[in-house]
């Protein structure tokens, strides 16, 4: 049970993730993962001056972009411009959850 | 081994270029995406011209695949014999598929470099849990079709998730290959619909109805918590709408922290009155100057309380 636990990780702003794993886990290169912070919309946590880290809240629309960019061919800037759009989706579902929870029923 | 005519799935001729084999296999992927079409054949659909499409996109495979000429789709046939030393490992092809074949090419050729390793399976999965648990923690069982008939995984939630939460259990995919990691499990967790709260992240929200004299004279109501109910304290002049907040009565944040708990007031009236009540109201609405649609926009907006 114990090891079950540890082995359980949050992806939502409270983790972070450092560059090398995120790659992995993403199906992206380092570099590519670099072209995407270079294009603004993959940004890294401040106070991370050795290693790159990322808020583990970027996994989820990255893998999705991911998975797009190889089922449909797609290079690296459209995967960028995906990622904008499937973080703005999340941030829209989000906020339609709160809206919900807070109108009368 | 069967023969596949990949230039026929991606419906280009032999000769197409580049672009015509892209344009094909774009169109048949946005046709045939699991995401797109729910259709019972989509997805092997969406398959075969993932596959194809491998092959021919690629100079270098598209070459050795043009190598086997043209046959009948599923005609058995044998690859020239130095395909088992370029993309074989020098093994035998029987029981290999001509996918898999093509795949080998360009990693891992060659009996020198050995087996790659291969990052086992990762799952994407959902699950709904009540909104209890999610505060509490809770076991779940995971149905994962994961080789033959697949297999059920006991996973435990941690306290403190929320709805549309994501999880990444670490390692608890498919198997790796040849020394490569195991995969990861991808859990999305919604919450069932609660029949008094209402889930916004860590805090909750409910309807409190209150009678009109309870929300101008002010009241001690008893109220539902996660933790069983409490009293509350209904301040005088306490409008619709107003939210009253319970700090620290919310859910479990998974930080040794709880979210609030609001109580949004409505003010309800008897739907019959007795005779006592009516002449109540009347004398009410006579002695009262109060005109709802006379106060300004700043005293109509809607407050929070801490209660």
């Amino acid at each position: 049970m114990e090891q079950q636990l540890l082995d359980v990780a949050w992806l939502d702003a409270r983790e972070v993730i450092p560059l090398a794993e995120l790659a992995q886990i993403c199906a992206l290169s380092p570099a590519e993962l670099d072209e995407l912070v270079d294009y603004g919309v993959l940004v890294p946590v401040e106070k991370a001056p050795q290693e790159r880290l990322f808020s583990a809240e970027c996994v989820m629309p990255l893998r999705a972009a991911g998975k797009l960019r190889q089922d449909f061919d797609l290079d690296l800037f459209t995967v960028g411009l995906l990622l904008g759009y499937l973080n703005r989706i999340e941030a829209l579902e989000r906020q339609v959850r709160t809206l919900k929870a807070r109108l009368p029923a | 081994m069967k023969y596949k005519d990949y230039y026929a799935t991606l419906g280009v001729p032999r000769d197409a270029d580049s672009e015509q084999i892209k344009k094909a296999y774009r169109k048949l992927a946005r046709q045939h995406h699991p995401d797109v079409s729910k259709a019972p054949e989509a997805e092997a659909r969406f398959k075969e011209a993932g596959e194809a499409y491998a092959t021919l996109k690629d100079p270098e495979k598209r070459a050795a695949y043009d190598q086997l000429g043209r046959r009948p789709a599923g005609e058995e046939f044998s690859p020239p014999p130095q395909w088992s030393h370029d993309f074989a490992n020098d093994q035998a092809f029987e029981g290999v598929d001509l996918a898999d074949l093509l795949a080998a090419m360009g990693r891992g050729r060659g009996p020198s470099r050995g087996p790659v390793p291969l990052k086992g399976r990762d799952y994407e999965t959902g699950v709904r849990i009540p909104l209890e648990d999610a505060h509490r923690g809770a076991t779940v069982s995971l149905e994962l079709a994961d080789g033959e008939g697949g297999r059920t995984l006991e996973v435990t939630i941690p306290p403190g998730t929320t709805d549309g939460q994501k999880l990444r259990l670490r390692g608890k995919g498919g198997k790796g290959h040849n020394g490569g990691a195991d995969g990861d499990i991808y859990l999305h967790i919604t919450l069932a619909p609660h029949p008094v709260f209402r889930v916004d992240h860590h805090d909750l929200h409910f309807n409190l109805a209150l009678a009109p004299w309870e929300a101008a004279l002010g009241a001690e109501v008893e109220v539902p918590t996660l933790d069983g109910p409490v009293m509350l304290t209904v301040p005088p002049g306490t409008r619709s709408g107003r939210k009253l907040r319970l700090r620290g009565r919310g859910m479990a944040n998974g930080r040794d922290g709880r979210g609030d708990l609001y109580a949004i007031v409505h003010i309800d009236v008897p739907a019959t009155l007795s005779e006592r009540e009516r002449e109540l109201f009347k004398e009410l609405a006579t002695a009262s100057h109060f005109n709802p649609r006379a106060r300004s926009d700043k005293e109509k907006s809607h407050g929070t309380a801490t209660a």
